[in-house]
């Protein structure tokens, strides 16, 4: 009964979201407010739809209702609450409708907070979002549907995948990537919008501005800590392997970066426009490409599930979609012209454009690397790899080059500069770069990767205190304020500037421990009896006992954990173990991780011996892994700082006899 | 000061390179052969994973196939046979980074097309930039600054 | 503007929606596990190992007929999908057809409890504890099967499961019909 409900909950908000689309069409072609009311009521009855399906679904996998086939597949009676209600995400017909959930959300937000406003861009704005709602509520009215039953009924379920049923962060992961993921539609729509109605002007960025930020914090927020969860709970010792889908995850990231930076220089200089909507637009199709990636089955990653009849259907909303929006943009490519000329060759506009260069580099190059295999299987049928090593090569220098951009462009004057100003606003930081270079060669570091990342981060951190300095002192002078409490105000007064400081800041910090980390880890393997110890740098780590018991939460689950002690400059128990899951044929690793300030000490289980009780260790020392998640954090924080409203400014009162 | 602190950081800066370069071509000890292991492992894909190197896999398979390098390397192989003797039997598939030049050529051309095409597109927008006449007000305008006002509410 | 710019245009939106459109259908067609042997059209690589029983088996010992060496394992799901065919292979074809296994990754007993369970077909099932015959075959995971002829030469390497169309259509490369 309660799958019933949710399935018809699914079928009526599609009949919203159309309803929604034609209201909203209407409206546009009219100029009619009422309807366009209407069409936004219809956008909020989808959005509870969609809610009410997904509690018909939560209560299906709390309840353990194993007649529907998505519950019998990712749930079991032993399954954990917590468990069960993530499980709503956990393999692609849920995920679906969890995506359905934020896209309407997004949509019956943007769209009741700009009911008296922009009534021009609006209608279209609606139409957009409510054909994408549509969309994923057609997605699972036919080939998709999360409610479909089976018979028999079993009366056990598969129980989640293990590597997702391992760790709590599952309940986090995923939310924020597909928050990030499905917001990006609210600066797609405007951007239709815009052009549509020939509204090219900075009106639709001004009001974007915060609708892209929000759900860029979310999208970053997603992407790390995907890679915290890499790293913390599969067990190989990495953050990043470039798989297909953290690829896929983080190519809209990057185009969407761009089109923040792009979407400044729009909306301040009337420049870039046509990037700036290129990119919202490669933002959303690459969106829908990486769900594509990862739901079709088309690269094997432990995020593809089994190939489906889905695929079909996104590779065709992908191709409509990117062929509307190309149309829509040639056709209106005229009224894209930047509206100023544009700077000199070392302006901040220029740095603007190169760094957009740059991130479209990035785009192509993660894009190429993830494709090639498929592209030369379907030309020749040869099978290759391309794998972290070509990446890596391939992005470093253009990852090293915007670091570089990131120190330059925020303190190049917009319309150009002479060589006496580029000399003076980049002598101190030159000069601090060169120093800590030297520094860290004086200390014993060798490798290129750490020391370019510490001078390129020394510069672009030196520029912005600079600024932020002098910013204070002048504003301290002029108003008889302390140098920190202006530094304050004039922070508050300047938040995306400042915000954007603070996360270049975050970039600069992940970017030295990530250097650091990939180039100054250092393992060990070692195969230990009972009472025997392994060395690896200052860290002594004795094997204790071995102890093989059932899971206290889910006693379906057997652990195996190896009791070890540590001592260094860390010290204590450590027991990393390896899980049996009933439903999963090799175990899953456990690994402990040690964090300090300086380094983490992680320490796998790969194997053990229940006769003689031996077990192999693979321990790793990672310096500065922490800071590349405290970078994370810092980005995170300066984004939200730029975004936070600002008090609004009381009116002045009329001058009398004014 | 600040005139001259430019030509110092660039010259600690050309300093630093030359010491780094010397290194670099000052012989130095040759590879043991764990690390010539471990360098021919990271080149190489594990067969039962998704996108990992058989040297950070801890798959059995990973573990037989770095075995299997360390015997190799014992019997006197050079890294390329080595490679090639698990290609032989694998396909081209278990080698991590493509061999086809073109996947390294393609990237490399695409951005430098890009650059080209930027400064293409650079120069020719302050050249004919600076030709258009001023036009003249409409209705559209006065309707587009009042949207404009309107959306600034936010 | 002028009409060749304004037409000119235009180009862009089949320049980046062909290839798109390209690209993700045929990708839909392809199976990311379905990986083409190298050793297709070459001699099977020799190889030797104790079978579960405790004897010696060697690969010379298929020379003069047809072979199929399946590579499977306990704890594989696919393996039990496909191991009825097997049986029913190696039932029909008595005498004409030889079979071969390779545990992979896999205990003895626990091998031996897949067979127990599953029925024992009465070929060897050869234990590779080192993984070189794994290597040595280029396995990717179990289950895999290698068709090979009977001047012992490899026709064609199975990944995922038999099927019975597949396994008919081989077997008939190999020269033994229904």
């Amino acid at each position: 009964m309660i799958a019933t409900g949710g399935h018809v909950a699914v079928v009526v908000g599609l009949a919203a979201t159309l309803f929604a689309a034609a209201a909203f069409a209407l409206a546009a072609r009219g100029d009619d407010r009422g309807k366009a009311a209407l069409g936004r009521r219809a956008m909020i009855a989808a959005f509870g739809l969609a809610a009410l399906a997904c509690i018909a679904m939560v209560t299906l996998l709390l309840t353990h209702d194993f007649s529907v086939r998505y519950v019998a597949r990712n749930n079991a009676t032993t399954t954990p609450p917590f468990y069960s209600v993530i499980s709503l995400w956990a393999a692609l017909e849920g995920s679906i409708l969890f995506w359905t959930l934020l896209a309407t959300g997004w949509a019956a937000l943007v769209l009741h907070r700009y009911r008296d406003r922009a009534p021009t861009l609006m209608p279209w704005v609606g139409v957009t979002l409510a054909l994408v709602a549509a969309f994923f509520f057609a997605v699972m009215a036919w080939p998709g549907d999360p409610f479909v039953r089976i018979t028999p009924v079993g009366t056990e379920g598969n129980g989640p995948n293990a590597l997702l049923q391992n760790h709590p962060f599952m309940g986090l992961h995923p939310p924020l990537l597909y928050l990030g993921y499905t917001g990006l539609a609210v600066p797609f729509a405007f951007g239709v919008a815009a052009l549509v109605t020939r509204r090219t002007d900075e009106a639709w960025l001004v009001i974007v501005r915060r609708w892209t930020l929000v759900p860029w914090i979310f999208l970053t927020a997603g992407i790390v800590a995907g890679a915290w969860w890499s790293y913390a709970v599969l067990g190989w010792g990495g953050y990043w392997a470039w798989d297909p889908v953290e690829n896929a995850a983080l190519l809209p990231w990057l185009t969407a970066t761009a089109f923040v930076h792009s979407s400044m220089v729009a909306e301040r200089r009337g420049a870039l426009r046509i990037w700036a909507h290129a990119l919202v637009v490669a933002t959303f199709v690459l969106t829908l490409v990486g769900t594509f990636l990862t739901r079709s089955g088309v690269v094997e990653s432990v995020h593809s599930f089994t190939a489906s009849a889905i695929g079909p259907w996104f590779a065709v909303a992908i191709v409509a979609t990117l062929t509307g929006a190309l149309v829509l943009l040639v056709w209106r490519l005229p009224d894209l012209r930047d509206t100023r000329p544009p700077g000199g060759t070392v302006s901040r506009e220029a740095a603007f454009l190169f760094n957009n260069v740059l991130f479209l580099g990035i785009t192509f190059a993660v894009l190429f690397g993830t494709l090639y295999p498929l592209i030369v299987d379907a030309t020749s049928g040869e099978r290759i790899s391309v794998g972290a090593p070509w990446f890596n090569r391939v992005n470093a220098p253009i990852f090293v080059a915007l670091l570089f951009l990131m120190g330059v462009g925020p303190a190049l004057p917009w319309g150009g500069a002479r060589w006496p100003t580029i000399r003076e606003r980049f002598a101190f930081p030159s000069l601090a770069s060169a120093a800590l270079v030297i520094g860290g060669w004086a200390i014993g570091l060798r490798e290129v990767a750490p020391l370019v990342a510490l001078g390129l981060a020394a510069f672009v951190v030196t520029v912005m205190g600079d600024e932020v300095v002098r910013g204070a002192h002048a504003r301290a002078r002029s108003r008889g304020e302390d140098p920190p409490t202006a530094a304050w105000r004039l922070a508050t007064r300047n938040r995306r500037r400042y915000g954007g400081y603070l996360v270049h800041t975050g970039v600069c910090v992940m970017a030295v421990a990530v250097a650091v980390s990939a180039t100054l880890a250092s393992d060990v393997t070692a195969t230990l009896g009972p009472g025997e110890s392994v060395r690896l740098g200052a860290y002594t780590v004795s094997y204790d006992s071995l102890v093989i018991e059932p899971l206290s939460d889910d006693p379906r689950v057997t652990e195996t954990r190896a009791e070890l002690t540590l001592s260094g400059p860390q010290s204590g128990s450590l027991a990393p173990a390896l899980r049996d899951y009933p439903n999963s044929t090799t175990p899953i690793a456990t690994p402990t991780v040690r964090t300090a300030i300086g380094e983490d000490l992680y320490v796998t289980l790969l194997a053990y011996d229940p006769a003689n009780r031996s077990v192999t260790l693979h321990l790793f020392v990672n310096p500065l892994v922490v800071w590349i998640w405290v970078g994370g954090v810092i980005v995170a924080l300066g984004a939200a700082f730029a975004v936070w409203p600002e008090p609004r400014r009381r009116p002045l009162p009329a001058a009398a006899g004014a | 000061m600040r005139s001259l602190a430019l030509p110092i950081a660039a010259a600690a800066l050309l300093a630093l390179v030359a010491v780094a370069a010397l290194q670099l071509v000052v012989p130095r000890e040759p590879p043991t052969a764990a690390e010539r292991a471990h360098t021919i492992a990271a080149e190489l894909r594990c067969p039962d994973c998704q996108a990992l190197s058989v040297a950070e896999s801890r798959t059995a398979a990973a573990a037989a196939i770095r075995a299997e390098i360390a015997e190799q390397l014992a019997a006197g192989r050079s890294a390329a046979e080595i490679r090639q003797h698990f290609v032989a039997r694998y396909g081209d598939w278990i080698l991590l980074s493509p061999t086809d030049p073109l996947a390294w050529w393609l990237p490399a051309l695409a951005l430098l097309a890009g650059a080209a095409l930027f400064g293409w597109w650079w120069i020719r927008g302050r050249r004919s930039s600076m030709t258009a006449p001023p036009r003249a007000i409409t209705d559209a305008d006065r309707r587009r600054v009042r949207d404009a006002a309107e959306a600034l509410d936010d | 503007m002028s009409t060749r710019g304004g037409l000119l245009r235009w180009v862009a939106v089949p320049l980046l929606v062909v290839p798109v459109t390209w690209l993700l259908f045929t990708g839909l067609g392809r199976d990311p596990r379905d990986i083409p042997s190298p050793l297709v059209g070459k001699p099977l690589p020799a190889f030797a190992a104790t079978t579960l029983e405790g004897e010696e088996f060697s690969s010379e010992s298929l020379d003069g007929r047809p072979a199929l060496v399946n590579v499977w394992a306990s704890w594989c799901d696919p393996c039990v999908d496909e191991h009825p065919l097997l049986l029913a292979a190696a039932r029909a074809y008595a005498g004409e057809l030889s079979l071969v296994g390779i545990v992979y990754q896999d205990s003895p007993d626990g091998a031996r409890g897949f067979l127990a369970r599953y029925g024992d077909g009465g070929w060897p099932d050869l234990l590779d504890p080192s993984g070189r015959i794994a290597i040595d075959l280029g396995v990717t995971g179990p289950p895999e099967t290698f068709f090979v002829d009977a001047a012992g030469i490899v026709r064609y390497r199975h990944v995922g499961p038999l099927t019975e169309e597949v396994l008919v259509e081989q077997l008939a490369v190999l020269g033994l019909d229904r």
